[in-house]
């Protein structure tokens, strides 16, 4: 059978629940082990992604991906995380944020494979498509 | 005008509203040739559209648990890994309206014949819809997803009506009806495509729409086709779906459901519709190759297991529906080309168990000048005489079984030289039918000249005429026969029988024809010699 990213990140996750600090160093050298035996260091970054996945869900933890055109100030970040939180019921969210002048103006908001493009550039994109296309 | 313009614009701007949703987005993991397997999307379905960050479309194939597997429905050059793709939560669809006829559309039903865009239908059009519907929506193209969960046993009515094809032994012998399935069958170059022609040719005044789904075929051969329906004026009820084959797999994949979804939105107008898949065995090919990049297990030839299921779903949408449920029809005449006249490969077997019978056409046959080139023993049609008009009924019959006599004497007759006179005759018999079926491509014939050749034939006037005259006493007696059988060929049309006076009139016709026929054709050969 084929052994996915995922099925290691999972058994990466079980081998690890509970250790000791000590137990813990010789899991991990183990893992790193079975990944190269599996020829699988290459997948190395899915693997550790999938494991991420697995303790953000375990810790009820959110990642956002917050880009605008100017910086955001740090109130402002403290209420979008706490909207965030609310939302998805989260109890610790991740921001990382992102600076990107071609937005224009606007915020685009990234959450797992979510999407909340509400940036000036999106809307003329829109805007340009509904002249084209009549939509 | 500028200001006007000006004006019209700022509207345009002001009418416009954004509503920022939230919107699922995935990104390109790895790419091959027309595939890619995208990340993220988790609330995808199966068959949903996906749009590339260049907008290049996209159909989800393969859920799997940290990925999904797209085929990309246009030019792949350009998408890169890392590309975001955002899901639409809609299945693939196309737009379609009345005015796709006469038009050349791709897989995806745009216009591909340089005509210009496909308009939506006029509100005076009739559309055969409801009253009811608004203005609004009847001058909208109509969204017709692809891929549709085909009618149901409730909803359909068996098979009753002739599709007449136009060709003589089909009609004779191998009736379609209105809502089959038959399959065309048979080696390169043996004629499959040109019996779907001349069956599209014969549509003219018949009430019938043809779609012509041209799967992998070269652009050279799709162009002469559409020249050829355009010359015989067919081109006004037709319309030609193509993905050639120098397009994606995936478009060739998605073309036939492409095909369907026009005819059903046809057949949601009442009307009876032909769909000619020419051809399935490159559909599978083109599926199977979809299939490996996606890394589905192969099985038999290399074909993926759902491959039955591929076909069998896009024919089960053929069909005639009751008048409850709307009424019209979808025939269907898919083709599969065999190799060496091996019909018991796997996506021949397959598509012959789903079809309701197969025209068979075989390569010896062709170079013998049998043309169409159909092997009678072979071909079939499940649906049988319940699909012929009663006086075709009448004359089939005989010639079945006098065709089935020639077929067991003729090989019989290659071993002994004495024959009995009974024997021969029905040798002769034979040779004759197998003369009268011969037909020229793109020379469909009406229906009451059919019954007329063949009654000919069936009651014995053309046993003294000598089987390389047979064309020409045919050719002409068709000519004659306008003429001086008119109450036969009335009663034909109208009637679908003919009565004791119509039988007289023709039997008198067909005597005085041949008697002038044999004095001027055959007397002077015979004197001469």
């Amino acid at each position: 059978m084929k052994i996915s990213s995922q099925n290691i990140a999972e058994a990466v996750y079980r081998a690890t629940e509970g250790r000791s600090s000590q137990d813990l160093a010789v899991t991990l050298k183990r893992s790193a082990q079975v990944l190269k035996d599996k020829h699988m260091l290459g997948k190395s970054g899915e693997v550790l992604n999938a494991l991420q996945n697995i303790f953000d869900k375990k810790t009820n933890t959110v990642r956002i991906k917050i880009t605008t055109a100017k910086s955001l100030g740090l109130g402002e970040r403290n209420r979008l995380e706490n909207r965030i939180k609310e939302k998805y019921k989260a109890q610790i969210v991740v921001g990382e944020f992102f600076e990107k002048k071609e937005l224009l103006g606007g915020m685009r908001v990234e959450i797992g494979d979510e999407v909340l493009d509400d940036t000036y550039k999106n809307k003329l994109h829109k805007l340009e498509k509904f002249l084209i296309q009549g939509k | 005008m500028s200001n006007h313009i000006v004006e019209s614009l700022k509207r345009e701007i002001e009418n416009f509203k954004t509503q920022i949703k939230i919107e699922k987005i995935g990104k390109v993991l790895e790419l091959f040739d027309g595939i890619a397997k995208v990340s993220g999307l988790s609330d995808i379905k199966s068959s949903e559209m996906v749009i590339f960050q260049n907008g290049v479309m996209g159909v989800a194939l393969n859920l799997e648990e940290d990925a999904v597997g797209v085929i990309i429905l246009g030019d792949f050059s350009k998408i890169k890994e890392g590309d975001e793709v955002s899901s639409t939560g809609r299945i693939l669809e196309i737009s379609v309206s009345d005015n796709i006829l006469g038009r050349v559309v791709n897989a995806l039903g745009a216009p591909i014949d340089g005509k210009g865009l496909i308009r939506a239908n006029n509100p005076s059009q009739n559309s055969g819809r409801s009253d009811s519907e608004s203005l609004q929506t009847r001058t909208r193209p109509t969204a017709y997803p692809i891929e549709k969960v085909a009618p149901g046993v409730i909803t359909r009515l068996s098979v009753s009506e002739p599709v007449a094809t136009g060709i003589k032994v089909i009609d004779a012998i191998i009736p379609i009806g209105r809502g089959q399935r038959e399959l065309i069958i048979g080696d390169r170059q043996t004629g499959k495509t040109a019996i779907a022609i001349d069956t599209i040719l014969n549509q003219k005044g018949q009430n019938m729409i043809c779609v012509y789904v041209s799967i992998g075929q070269k652009d050279s051969k799709l162009r002469k086709i559409e020249a050829r329906l355009e010359a015989g004026g067919a081109m006004k009820y037709t319309v030609i779906v193509s993905a050639g084959a120098s397009e994606a797999a995936s478009l060739s994949y998605i073309a036939p459901y492409t095909g369907v979804s026009i005819a059903e939105y046809f057949m949601d107008q009442r009307k009876d519709v032909l769909i000619i898949y020419d051809d399935l065995s490159k559909h599978a090919v083109a599926y199977r190759e979809i299939s490996l990049l996606l890394r589905r297990p192969p099985g038999r030839e290399a074909y993926p297991g759902d491959v039955f299921y591929l076909h069998s779903r896009l024919l089960e949408r053929a069909c005639k529906r009751n008048e409850k449920y709307g009424g019209g029809s979808i025939t269907a005449l898919p083709i599969i080309e065999t190799q060496a006249g091996d019909i018991s490969a796997y996506i021949p077997t397959n598509v012959i168990s789903i079809t309701d019978g197969q025209i068979f056409l075989e390569t010896d046959l062709f170079y013998k000048g049998i043309r169409p080139a159909i092997n009678i023993g072979s071909s079939v049609s499940r649906v049988g005489s319940s699909a012929q008009i009663k006086a075709m009924k009448k004359i089939a019959g005989t010639l079945k079984l006098d065709l089935a006599q020639f077929r067991e004497l003729e090989a019989f007759s290659q071993f002994g030289s004495d024959l009995d006179e009974a024997t021969k005759r029905q040798l002769e018999r034979g040779k004759r039918a197998v003369e009268v079926l011969k037909q020229f491509q793109y020379a469909p014939m009406k229906m009451e000249h059919q019954v007329i050749v063949l009654y000919a034939l069936v009651k014995g006037f053309m046993d003294d005429i000598p089987v390389e005259k047979i064309k020409e006493f045919e050719s002409e007696f068709i000519d004659y026969s306008e003429n001086n059988a008119k109450v036969f060929c009335k009663e034909i049309i109208e009637k679908k029988m003919w009565s004791d006076k119509g039988e007289e009139q023709l039997k008198k016709a067909i005597e005085d024809f041949k008697n002038s026929f044999l004095i001027e054709k055959i007397a002077p050969k015979a004197l001469s010699r």
